[in-house]
């Protein structure tokens, strides 16, 4: 079974040796002189002021976007699933940007958001006399992040929400519609009870990818302003690849795991939990 | 979309139908039973819809045009939609003094042998899973299932370690096989594969069959379009993998397209037409291949949403 040997090899195996790393000061020339140190790895993670840092940088961009991008996607969705003309069309617009990659997506947005050679804040200049520094203020950078994410994934999800509402079966609305139920209680009792598990799904899993956001602030931002969008997982890039603390970003990608994990379950039951299948 | 208001309320201005109204206008006037109401609606959800949709297109646009333009046209502070002066410069310099088509060679061989390495070991494993008897499966079933949970990143430091210990660093191999350990594939697989009634399998069994022979010849054409959904998302999900190939991949000629782009933003002066032209023809090929398959893209990320 050739996958389960690639399985063992490139996923199980790491996992149980990523465990046995983040115990040690781990020494990546001379492996086997690695020194034991139980949980200090992750005692002193508690104490780093860039972990934490990196955490509610990570937490802020995951409340950016997994909201907009569900509450976007699912109108679009429904909007898209009505009678309206050239779906295709608009399907293939808001599914696009899903199949470029993170380094296209992040050069076009670093020009369209260009301080000073950006159409953006061209208008917003000529209308407002404003020109905001995009990706270069405290303040901007993160949302311009989670704009440009929006943008990037939104299709995914739109997809999904979609193929959940041609699933309700009509027959449900026409019933709603000889009971004179108006468009927001069909919505409201039809819909979202009937789009649950799609809605459920495209949470967990936006949650899940957002929160390990790494392409976006290497490449657009560095992790910059003061490190302002340096997020949990750039850390743990950084902290391996850079300066070689393999033990440590170890015990971070444990962490990761960790809280991940709880809001998967989370998630689970407070959007799926009154489920009665 | 939902206005709670739309119902009772009734436009004056509306009353006079929109003659622009579509083929469906029939069904949408037996919604609600008043068809000022719905020509309205629709056209206001027509402009939300396709308003939003021109955003969505306005970067393509701007990547386009501005790739065209000379760079003295492109650093003025007028943006121009259109080219004032038409010019392939970029495309030009790009073909002849940067590495593009062989990071495109790479990237296409990386994308290429892993979707279909995860073909044949995901459609193999997904087919022991789901239609064979043997010791452990369903602890095997139940930790590839459980190993979803596992984000990605978790693993990157060990599993750089281990491919370090193969010696396979700055391969393409390295970038390759680790690709192929990921759960999607087999997970998908044996959802469809379950459902193949066992009527098949029985009948050829009598015949003589081995399971072998019921894998490559009953249950391999049978799932050729869940197969070829797998193999598209794979492709496209392997071309712009980002931080795997950038941990793995340490030379220039060997870097793959994503990783590629981003090494030549730092190396020059600011030329927003030859990066615009360099992002451009990075992603050509997969804007052709999702124009072409866009429904087997769409079936893959479908079928993903069910899985739950």
């Amino acid at each position: 079974m050739p996958y389960l040997a690639a399985f063992t090899v490139f996923l199980l195996w790491p996992l149980l040796k990523g465990l046995y790393m983040s115990l040690h000061n781990w020494n990546p020339l001379f492996p086997s002189e690695s020194e034991w140190i139980g949980l200090q790895n992750y005692v002193d993670l508690m104490s780093d002021p860039f972990f934490w840092n990196g955490l509610w940088n990570t937490i802020y961009f995951v409340v950016l976007t997994v909201p907009a991008m569900v509450v976007l996607s699912l109108g679009l969705a429904l909007g898209v699933n009505r009678n309206v003309r050239g779906k295709k069309v608009l399907r293939t617009i808001f599914f696009s940007p899903y199949v470029l990659t993170i380094s296209v997506v992040a050069i076009v947005w670093l020009e369209f958001l260009s301080v000073d050679f950006g159409p953006i804040n061209y208008y917003l200049n000529m209308f407002f006399g404003i020109r905001p520094e995009w990706l270069t203020s405290e303040l901007l950078a993160m949302p311009s992040l989670g704009v440009t994410t929006v943008w990037w994934l939104l299709g995914f999800n739109f997809i999904i929400l979609l193929a959940g509402r041609q699933g309700i079966p009509e027959r449900l609305y026409e019933a709603a519609r000889l009971d004179g139920a108006s468009t927001w209680r069909a919505f409201r009792d039809i819909t979202l009870p009937q789009m649950r598990n799609s809605i459920l799904f495209v949470v967990i899993i936006q949650f899940i990818y957002q929160f390990q956001v790494f392409g976006q602030p290497y490449i657009m931002t560095t992790g910059g302003p003061a490190g302002s969008t340096r997020t949990i997982v750039y850390y743990l890039y950084e902290s391996a690849f850079n300066q070689q603390a393999y033990g440590y970003a170890a015990a971070m990608g444990y962490i990761l795991f960790a809280i991940l994990v709880g809001v998967s379950l989370i998630n689970y039951f407070v959007i799926g939990g009154d489920s009665d299948e | 979309m939902s206005d709670p208001q739309s119902d009772g309320e009734t436009d004056p201005g509306a009353d006079e139908a929109d003659p622009r109204t579509d083929g469906g206008v029939e069904a949408r006037a037996e919604e609600s039973g008043l068809l000022s109401d719905v020509d309205l609606e629709s056209v206001g959800v027509h402009a939300v819809l396709y308003g939003v949709a021109a955003l969505f297109a306005l970067p393509y646009l701007y990547m386009l045009t501005v790739s065209f333009q000379p760079r003295s046209e492109a650093i003025e502070a007028v943006p121009h939609w259109i080219p004032q002066t038409f010019t392939l410069e970029h495309y030009q310099f790009l073909f002849e003094n940067s590495l593009i088509v062989q990071w495109t060679i790479n990237t296409f061989l990386i994308a290429g042998v892993a979707t279909l390495l995860i073909l044949v070991a995901d459609s193999m494993i997904a087919y022991a899973l789901s239609r064979m008897d043997w010791p452990g499966q369903s602890v095997i079933l139940v930790i590839i299932v459980a190993s979803f949970m596992v984000p990605y990143y978790l693993n990157i430091v060990p599993l750089f370690t281990i491919v370090a210990n193969l010696g396979l660093v700055n391969s393409y191999l390295g970038v390759i096989l680790p690709a192929v350990a990921s759960p999607l594939g087999v997970f998908m697989l044996y959802q469809f594969f379950k459902d193949i009634p066992e009527e098949y399998e029985e009948a050829a069994r009598l015949d003589g069959f081995s399971n072998f022979q019921i894998y490559t010849r009953i249950i391999l054409p049978l799932s050729r379009p869940v197969m070829t959904a797998l193999a598209l998302f794979m492709f496209v999900y392997n071309w712009n993998a980002f931080l795997w190939p950038l941990i793995v991949l340490q030379d220039n000629a060997s870097y793959t397209l994503p990783i590629g782009l981003v090494s030549t933003l730092n190396a020059q002066i600011y030329r927003p037409g030859r990066t615009m032209a360099m992002a451009l023809l990075a992603s050509i090929p997969l804007i052709l291949v999702f124009l072409v398959l866009q429904r087997y893209l769409v079936r893959a990320v479908e079928l993903q949403g069910v899985t739950e």
